[in-house]
C-alpha cells in the first residue's frame, strides 16, 4: 500500500467483515490451554497421573501381596548395614531380633541363618553358615557386630540398598512398597467416591436451595449451618462409630457431612446466575426447569464445583487417614495410609522408614491435588484469559 | 387504537417488590397501554423508572402484583408457567446486554436452537439445522458461526444472536428491552435498521424500550413516557417530539444533545433537576412534583390520571387539564 492510497476505500464483501479469524476454542479447550501453561498445575497433575498408574498397575508387578506376612523378615529396612561374610562376595545382615541373614553382593536377602548356640557369658551367638562354619554375632556393646575368622569384632558396616524389599519391610515383614500402593489405592478410591458423591448431594442440595431461593432456601441453609457448626471430624468420628470397620462406612461417613461446603458454593453461584439475563432469556423462550439447571446453571457453575471438589480430595483423603490413624479407620489387614502410619508409630525410633514412607506418600497425594485444584481455579477464571 | 387488533393490553398493571424491613418498591404502578398489530410503542424514561420492570412482568419472568395483561385478547397474568407455555410462543423477548444475555457455554447454534427445542418444533435435527442457519443467515450471519461460542463474537454480532434466538419462534410480540444501548453508535443503526426490516417482514408488533430519546423517534409509531414506575404521558411518537405536554417529558427532550453547537446555545435550557425520588417511598399527588418547576399545591395532594388532553394524546398533569 503506498502513501497515495492510504485512505482508499478497500473493497470487501460483508461477508468477509463477518468473519473471524480465530481458530475456535471450546471453553473447555480453552481451560486446558490455560490449565498446561501453568507450571504447578502441570507438574500436580503429572503427579496425579504417576500416582494412580503407582496404586492401579503397581501391584500387578510385585510379588508380594499387602496382606502377606513373615516375621523372619520384620523391620527389615530399605538401606541395610551389612558385614563380610565367611565367603567371598556374601554378607549378613543383622536384625533387631539379633538374627543373622545373608546378603548377597546386590543386596538380596537369601536367607535366615540357624541359631547354634547363644553365649551369655559372652554376649555372643553362633551361627551355622554351613555344614562346618560358624559366624558369631558379637552383642557385647553397640553396634552389635559380626566376628571375623580370627575372633575380631568388625567395627565398621558396609551400607547396601535392599534389593528383595525395595523400601523395607514393616514389623510383621509385610513389603510396604506393595502396602503403599495398595493403601494409595484405598486413600484414593475413598477420596474420589466420597469427592463425587458429595459432589452430587452438594449440587443438587445447593441447586435446589439457590434456584428456588426465597422460604426454601432459608430453611436449607440454616440446615447447613446447624450442621457445619459441629466439627465435620466430630461427626465422621461419631458415624463411623456407628457403623463397621471397613471401607463402605469410611466412605458413608465421608460423604454424609462433607457436602455442605459444595452446598453453600453451588448455591452462591446459583443466586447469581439465576437472575443474569441468559437465565431469564431461557424462562422467556419457555424451556423447562430442569433445561434451566441443566443446561444455563449447573455448567455455567461448574468452574467453582470443580475447584471445590479437587479441593474436597485432598480434605477426604487427610480425613480417611486420620481416622486409620486413630484406629477407626480401614480394618486390617487391608493397607491404608493412615494404618500405615499408625503402626509404625510404635517402632518410631528403631524404625523411622516405616512412618515417613506413608507419610510422604500422604504429603504427595496433597500437594498434587491441591495444585491441581489451584491450577483448576486460575485455568476456569476466563478474566485470566490469554 | 381499535381493541380488536391490539396484540398486547396491559391494563392497570402493577408491580410492588417487597424488601427488607416490610417496606415496598414500587416498580410499576398502575400502567396502562395498548400496542396494536404491526406497530411499535416506545417506552422512554429515565433509569429506574420502571422501564424494564414493566417489560419483564408484561413476559411474566415477574409476577405481576396486579392488573391484566392481554396477549391477544387472553389474559396471561394469572396463568401458571406451565399454562404459558403457549403464550411464551407469541411473545419473545430481546435483552439488554449482549455479553450476559448468551450463555457462554453453549455454542451458536445451541442458543438458537433452545426456542425450538423448548416448544418441541423440529420433528428431526436436520430439520432443526436447517432453521438455524436460514434464521442466522436473515440477521447476517452466516453458516460457520453456528459451531462457535458466544465469547468469539463481536457485541454487535452477539445482539443479532440474541434477535435470532427471539425471532426464531415467529413471534407476535417482540419485547426489546433496551436492545441497542449496550452496542457502540456504529452498530446501534445497524441492529436497529434489522429490527425494523424484521418488523415489514414478519408483521411483528414491538414493545421498545429505550432512554435514547432520538432513537425511540426514529424506531417507534407511538411513544410512552414513564415516571417512576407511572405512565405520564403517551402518544404519537412525532407529535411528543413536537408538543410535549408533561412537564417531565419536556424536560428529557431538551436532554438530547443537538449536534450543531450553535443551535445548542439557543435551545432553551430546561433540563430536568434534582434525582429521582425512592421508589419506595413515591412522592404524594403527581409523583413529579418534587422536581417539577410548574407544580402547585395541587400537584401535591392529588395524583392526575391520565387523560387525552387532545385526540391520542394522553397525558397524566394537573396543569395540562385545568
Amino acid at each position: 500500500m503506498t502513501e497515495e492510497n492510504k485512505w482508499e476505500r478497500v473493497s470487501g464483501s460483508t461477508e468477509e467483515a463477518e468473519r473471524i479469524y480465530r481458530k475456535s476454542r471450546s471453553f473447555l479447550g480453552d481451560v486446558w490451554f490455560r490449565f498446561r501453561h501453568k507450571p504447578t498445575a502441570l507438574l500436580g497433575f503429572i503427579l496425579v497421573v504417576i500416582l494412580l498408574v503407582f496404586c492401579l498397575a503397581g501391584p500387578a508387578f510385585t510379588p508380594y501381596s499387602y496382606s502377606e506376612q513373615n516375621n523372619k523378615l520384620a523391620s527389615i529396612p530399605p538401606l541395610l548395614t551389612v558385614y563380610p561374610g565367611p565367603e567371598e562376595g556374601s554378607y549378613l545382615y543383622i536384625t533387631q531380633g539379633l538374627k543373622l541373614i545373608e546378603v548377597d553382593e546386590d543386596g538380596n536377602l537369601i536367607r535366615q541363618l540357624k541359631k547354634k548356640k547363644d553365649d551369655n557369658t559372652n554376649k555372643q551367638t553362633s551361627f551355622t553358615w554351613d555344614d562346618d562354619t560358624l559366624v558369631y554375632l558379637d552383642y557385647s556393646r553397640l553396634p552389635n557386630t559380626v566376628l571375623d575368622a580370627d575372633g575380631n569384632r568388625i567395627e565398621t558396616g558396609l551400607k547396601k540398598w535392599n534389593n528383595t524389599y525395595r523400601l523395607g519391610t514393616d514389623q510383621l515383614g509385610r513389603d510396604i512398597l506393595t502396602r503403599l500402593m495398595y493403601g494409595t489405592r484405598i486413600s484414593l478410591m475413598v477420596a474420589f467416591i466420597a469427592a463425587l458423591v458429595n459432589m452430587v448431594i452438594g449440587i443438587a442440595y445447593g441447586g435446589i436451595s439457590g434456584y428456588l431461593g426465597g422460604r426454601t432456601d432459608t430453611i436449607m441453609m440454616r440446615i447447613v449451618d446447624i450442621i457445619s457448626t459441629i466439627p465435620l471430624t466430630l461427626y465422621v468420628i461419631l458415624i463411623k462409630m456407628c457403623l463397621d470397620d471397613g471401607l463402605l462406612s469410611i466412605i458413608i461417613a465421608l460423604s454424609s457431612v462433607y457436602w455442605v461446603d459444595m452446598a453453600r458454593v453451588v448455591r452462591g453461584e446459583m443466586l447469581s446466575l439465576k437472575n443474569q439475563e441468559f437465565v431469564l432469556a431461557a424462562r422467556t423462550i419457555g424451556s423447562s426447569t430442569k433445561t434451566i439447571l441443566l443446561n444455563h446453571l449447573i455448567p455455567n457453575a461448574m468452574g467453582p464445583i470443580l475447584v471445590t471438589v479437587t479441593m474436597l480430595i485432598p480434605s477426604a483423603i487427610f480425613m480417611e487417614a486420620f481416622m486409620s490413624f486413630i484406629g477407626i479407620g480401614i480394618a486390617p489387614p487391608m493397607a491404608s495410609l493412615g494404618t500405615m502410619c499408625n503402626d509404625a508409630t510404635e517402632t518410631l525410633r528403631t524404625n523411622p522408614y516405616q512412618l515417613f514412607l506413608p507419610a510422604l506418600v500422604i504429603c504427595i497425594i496433597m500437594f498434587a491435588f491441591n495444585f491441581v485444584g489451584d491450577g483448576l481455579r486460575d485455568a476456569l477464571d476466563p478474566k485470566l484469559k490469554k | 387504537m381499535k381493541e380488536e387488533t391490539a396484540v398486547l393490553q396491559v391494563k392497570g398493571l402493577t408491580k410492588h417488590f417487597p424488601v427488607a424491613g416490610h417496606k415496598v418498591v414500587h416498580a410499576v404502578d398502575d400502567v396502562s397501554f395498548s400496542v396494536s398489530r404491526g406497530k411499535t410503542l416506545g417506552l422512554v424514561g429515565e433509569s429506574g423508572c420502571g422501564k424494564s420492570s414493566c417489560a419483564r412482568t408484561i413476559i411474566r419472568i415477574y409476577e405481576p402484583t396486579a392488573g391484566k395483561i392481554l396477549l391477544d385478547g387472553d389474559d396471561i397474568s394469572l396463568l401458571n408457567q406451565k399454562q404459558l407455555l403457549p403464550y411464551r410462543k407469541k411473545m419473545q423477548m430481546i435483552f439488554q446486554d449482549p455479553y450476559a444475555s448468551l450463555n457462554a457455554r453453549m455454542t451458536v447454534h445451541d442458543i438458537v436452537a433452545e426456542p425450538l427445542k423448548a416448544h418441541k418444533i423440529c420433528s428431526s435435527r436436520k430439520e432443526e439445522n436447517e432453521m438455524v442457519s436460514d434464521m442466522l443467515a436473515r440477521v447476517g450471519l452466516n453458516r460457520d458461526h453456528a459451531g462457535r461460542y458466544a465469547h468469539e463474537f463481536s457485541g454487535g454480532q452477539r445482539q443479532r444472536v440474541g434477535i435470532a434466538r427471539a425471532l426464531i419462534l415467529k413471534p407476535e410480540l417482540v419485547i426489546c428491552d433496551e436492545p441497542i444501548s449496550a452496542l457502540d453508535v456504529s452498530i446501534q443503526a445497524q441492529v436497529v435498521n434489522m429490527l425494523r426490516n424484521f418488523q415489514e417482514e414478519l408483521g411483528l408488533t414491538y414493545l421498545f424500550i429505550a432512554h435514547d430519546l432520538s432513537m425511540v423517534r426514529y424506531v417507534s409509531d407511538d411513544v410512552g413516557v414513564m415516571y417512576l414506575g407511572q405512565l405520564v404521558e403517551k402518544c404519537e411518537a412525532d407529535e411528543i417530539y413536537r408538543h410535549p405536554l408533561h412537564p417531565y417529558t419536556a424536560g428529557l427532550l431538551s436532554s438530547i444533545p443537538v449536534p450543531n453547537p450553535r443551535l445548542a446555545q439557543e435551545k432553551e435550557k430546561s433540563g430536568l433537576e434534582g434525582d429521582l425520588p425512592s421508589p419506595i417511598a413515591p412522592p404524594s399527588g403527581c409523583r413529579f412534583h418534587t422536581r417539577c418547576p410548574y407544580a402547585s399545591s395541587c400537584c401535591r395532594e392529588e395524583a392526575p390520571e391520565l387523560k387525552e388532553a387532545s385526540s391520542g394524546h394522553f397525558v397524566a398533569c394537573h396543569r395540562i387539564h385545568n
